[in-house]
């Protein structure tokens, strides 16, 4: 079954990967928080078009041109009077008009005032507008006629040739119509007309020039405003060569010879302009319109205004700024979008406006709306909100920002935040990738080395060492190096248990190989017994090796087995020593007890065992003729006893694995010494076993040099 | 007059044992159980041959030390190492000392007194003029079997007993192939055959101090050892 390893490293990346949510999360609090932004500009348009609306409520004067009052508006009759930016030449060149081409409107069949079914657009036809600049009102009038008539010099009639007429309703009431029938190319000034079509006067406030062009001609004509009351139209008639003298087709904006249906012109309310005039600083683009959205006044450009002012842009000219604006920002403005300085804006020379927004509004209720420019690079907020008068909608208030401000502040923001993220994100990957890195190396290594030290075969072929970091992985290190050593110590006991059977078999073998071998040579020899006798007691040391060898086994087995009872340690210490006393008599014993009596549970043959190991290695480390003394101290809370000796000092490093593992620092020397023919073989057992007979009395047993360094203590203490 | 034999040994009943198999085989025996003893009579009279074992009671290489002296007393001495140490280092370090043999203390009594009298019988022929109806040539190598003495293209190599004994077998009929049983009966030993190898491993660094292009005792593995014919 195959499993994917999947590294240390690996799974640390993996589970450290879920902190790029945070990152995340605080992306979308950006953009919360823009829509939350959006939302209070939304609000202070709202305020900024209801203060608008405010000045503007109840106040008739200010609508008191007459299409403001109309029902409904007709396309062509109804006029409005853009506001022209420059000052018009009257010569008859349409260059002037050229950037409002757009708004020119054309007059033809729809327009005939007699509907003819013969008429054709090339005979009579042309586009028109009216613009309003300074006191005076602009007409033009780039006519289509394929046979221009001009004037006789001599006659009277003023309408037997191509004429413009010009029916006005002045401010106090009265209805004129005016006539303009020149005599050629030339300026021209108007003519009374009276209800016969005979001219009456000359009327110099109205005057222009007509220019005849290849197609037709051109009017362009200028009348004050002071002399309009908002109802106004103008028609042009025809004369071809072949009509006779009659009008052939008339074409107008509305009939000038009917005084009740009069088209309207609407101005762009100075008054009004005056009162939003002040709001040109506010940050949006104000209009006002009419209730058939045409549009009274307006101020302010939207290009300019953003909604919020971007002062950020210090100058910084550091390494960090130069390597953001280099590198940072470039990479950011892959995924954000840099609000547009240009678009295009719909509503540059509107004199109209639509959208629900402005519906709702005209429907009396404030709205706002959002809507892309229409090449999608800027957003534009508009809010509305109606102007009432007696109750009724007279018109509304649009204020229209673009979010580019907006925008601005969540680019920022965001800048900022990818700078945490990338700085984040670097640092964090790179340091868990290094602190996993080093963890796994380091544990990589820990393994190496420990499947090094350790051949094949489970021998231990080298230490190692011991890692000095004070961490999980350090401990681990330290633990196999513990662990490591006491193998390699009980492997080495093992090892030279081996060699020290050997050696010390090989004597007792030789005795009975040689005894054997003189018997086989001379059955029959005096001496006989003799060999006999040797080659028992060779195999009676051998023997006495072999049990040896079984000790901490068997010792182990009484141990479970064995009954606790209570006896009394002082008595059993004075037994002990006196016994001790016999069988070394070049040692002096000296036993000391602070007690009379005290009783300990266990077993008295056991504890004897253990004070026998005990003493046998005071003694065979002790120098000829000192002195063992065994010192039971009794205090509160604890019994000691110990027992010292003088004489050959503990290795400094081996102290605490003397106790714990088989080890015998006993010199070949020291095995051989024993006392007599009788050679006690030692396997290293002594302390080892001694230890478990002290946890069999809960007794915690050590051994140390003594302070003075003369010597060795072993310190039993019970709990 | 018999030969007599220095035997320094510490364990009271093997002392015994040997001093009885030597005595019946009509050496004269002086046995010593410790260093400063078998000193104090070597200073006085020299013993024909000597077994010693190199711990001695307190002294852990006691026996070295005596080695170290009776050769500088005599150069021609037979000395024994008789041990219960087998490890390759005191074998190494015994035989440096000058010892003609190194032997434990498991070797069977035959095993020892055959060695004793190999020893001797050198000794004695030593002191004899060559006869070469004993000497073995086999190329550049020359054996004399009865003085059990050889030459490697002319140059004296000193083997020990058991040592000449294992060469002498291999290099008796070249070509052929000894086993390790084989070779442990020509040298009247019982060891196992590590032992047998670390004996082939000394003959030949003998070889190669003289010679160090030596290459003629060759490991059949699997078999044994064979001396190599010259070509």
């Amino acid at each position: 079954m195959a499993i994917i390893r999947i590294g240390l490293r690996a799974q640390l990346l993996f589970s450290a990967s879920f902190l790029l949510a945070i990152p995340y999360l605080a992306y979308q609090y950006v953009w919360e928080l823009e829509s939350y932004l959006r939302l209070g500009q939304e609000q202070t348009m709202v305020g900024t078009a209801r203060a608008v609306a405010t000045a503007l409520h109840e106040r008739p004067q200010l609508f008191n041109s007459q299409s403001a009052f109309l029902s409904d508006v007709r396309p062509g009759k109804d006029l409005y009077a853009h506001k022209i930016d420059s000052a018009i030449r009257l010569d008859g060149n349409l260059q002037d008009w050229q950037p409002y081409d757009a708004l020119m409107i054309d007059y033809s069949t729809d327009n005939l005032l007699n509907p003819s079914s013969t008429y054709q657009p090339q005979s009579l036809s042309f586009r028109h507008m009216v613009g309003q600049f300074g006191e005076y009102l602009y007409a033009v009038f780039d006519v289509t006629d394929n046979s221009v008539v001009y004037r006789n010099q001599n006659s009277l009639h003023v309408d037997r040739n191509d004429f413009l007429q010009i029916a006005l309703l002045l401010p106090d009431g009265v209805f004129q119509r005016f006539i303009i029938s020149p005599f050629e190319s030339q300026w021209v000034n108007a003519y009374l007309l009276s209800d016969a079509n005979k001219a009456v006067s000359l009327q110099r406030k109205i005057q222009g020039q007509w220019a005849q062009t290849e197609k037709g001609y051109n009017i362009e004509l200028r009348l004050p405003l002071d002399y309009l009351a908002g109802q106004i139209a103008f028609a042009i008639s025809d004369v071809d060569e072949d009509s006779n003298g009659q009008v052939k087709y008339s074409v107008g904006t509305a009939d000038p010879t009917k005084s009740d249906d009069l088209g309207t012109v609407l101005l762009p309310s100075p008054q009004i302009e005056q009162i939003i005039k002040g709001l040109e600083y506010s940050n949006s683009r104000v209009w006002v319109v009419d209730k058939h959205k045409r549009v009274l006044a307006r101020s302010g450009d939207i290009q300019k205004v953003s909604g919020f002012s971007d002062q950020t842009d210090k100058k910084n000219e550091g390494l960090w700024q130069q390597f953001e604006a280099d590198w940072l920002l470039p990479l950011y403005y892959q995924i954000l979008t840099k609000p547009p300085t240009q678009f295009v804006d719909d509503l540059k020379d509107a004199f109209a406006l639509k959208g629900r927004d402005l519906d709702q509004a005209l429907r009396g209720e404030s709205s706002t709306l959002w809507r892309l420019s229409s090449d999608n690079k800027a957003v534009i907020l508009s809010a509305s909100h109606p102007i009432f008068m007696e109750g009724s909608v007279m018109g509304a208030v649009v204020v229209e920002q673009t979010t580019n401000g907006i925008r601005t502040l969540r680019n920022k923001a965001l800048e900022q935040l990818f700078h945490f993220i990338l700085a984040m994100v670097i640092v964090g990957s790179l340091s868990l990738l290094m602190i996993s890195s080093r963890i796994s190396s380091r544990i990589r290594t820990l393994r190496n080395d420990t499947e090094h030290a350790i051949d094949i075969h489970g021998k231990i072929t080298q230490h190692l060492s011991p890692s000095k970091t004070q961490d999980e992985i350090g401990d681990l290190s330290r633990t196999f190096v513990n662990v490591l050593t006491r193998l390699a110590q009980y492997n080495d006991y093992l090892e030279n248990m081996a060699a020290r059977l050997s050696h010390e078999l090989r004597t007792p073998v030789a005795i009975v190989n040689s005894s054997l071998d003189l018997l086989a040579l001379d059955p029959k020899a005096d001496d006989a017994g003799v060999y006999i006798d040797r080659a028992r007691d060779g195999i009676r040391r051998l023997s006495a090796i072999l049990t040896k060898m079984s000790e901490a086994t068997r010792l182990e087995q009484t141990i479970q087995r064995c009954d606790v009872e209570t006896f009394d340690l002082v008595a059993l210490l004075n037994g002990c020593v006196q016994g001790y006393q016999i069988a070394h008599a070049d040692r002096v014993f000296t036993l000391k007890a602070s007690v009379a009596r005290f009783d300990i549970q266990g077993s008295p043959e056991l504890f004897a065992q253990m004070l026998d190991k005990i003493t046998n290695n005071a003694v065979e480390f002790g120098v000829n003729g000192s002195e063992v003394f065994i010192n039971l101290v009794t205090d509160s809370s604890k019994v000691r006893l110990f027992i010292s000796n003088k004489g050959e000092l503990l290795p400094a490093n081996m102290r605490a694995e003397l106790m714990d593992s088989m080890v015998s620092l006993r010199s070949d020397k020291q095995q051989s010494t024993s006392s007599g023919g009788h050679i006690e073989p030692h396997l290293g057992l002594g302390l080892y076993l001694s230890k478990m007979i002290a946890d069999f009395h809960h007794a915690s047993i050590d051994i140390e040099n003594q302070s003075d360094l003369s010597g060795v203590v072993v310190s039993l203490s019970f709990n | 007059m018999s030969k007599t034999i220095a035997l320094v040994e510490d364990d009271f009943a093997l002392r015994e044992n040997y001093i009885s198999a030597l005595s019946k085989q009509g050496y004269s025996v002086q046995a010593f159980s410790n260093r400063a003893l078998a000193e104090a009579a070597f200073t006085k009279q020299l013993p024909d041959l000597a077994i010693i074992d190199i711990g001695l009671g307190d002294e852990l290489e006691g026996g070295f030390h005596l080695c170290q002296m009776l050769r500088a007393l005599s150069k021609h001495l037979p000395i024994i190492f008789f041990t219960a140490r087998d490890n390759d280092f005191d074998t190494i370090s015994g035989l440096r000392m000058g010892a003609d043999d190194y032997l434990t203390k498991d070797i069977s009594l035959p095993h020892l007194l055959a060695r004793i009298a190999a020893l001797f019988r050198r000794n004695e022929l030593l002191q004899t003029p060559l006869q070469a109806s004993d000497v073995i040539q086999q190329g550049d190598l020359c054996i004399d079997s009865k003085r059990m003495t050889l030459r490697w293209k002319g140059t004296p190599i000193e083997l020990t007993v058991t040592e000449f004994w294992m060469l002498y077998a291999i290099a008796k009929f070249a070509g052929h192939v000894k086993s390790r049983q084989q070779l442990m009966d020509e040298s009247n030993m019982v060891v196992d055959d590590t032992t047998i190898t670390s004996h082939i491993k000394r003959i030949r660094k003998k070889f190669q101090q003289i010679d160090s292009q030596f290459d003629c005792i060759e490991t059949v593995y699997g078999m044994g050892y064979r001396w190599k014919m010259q070509a």
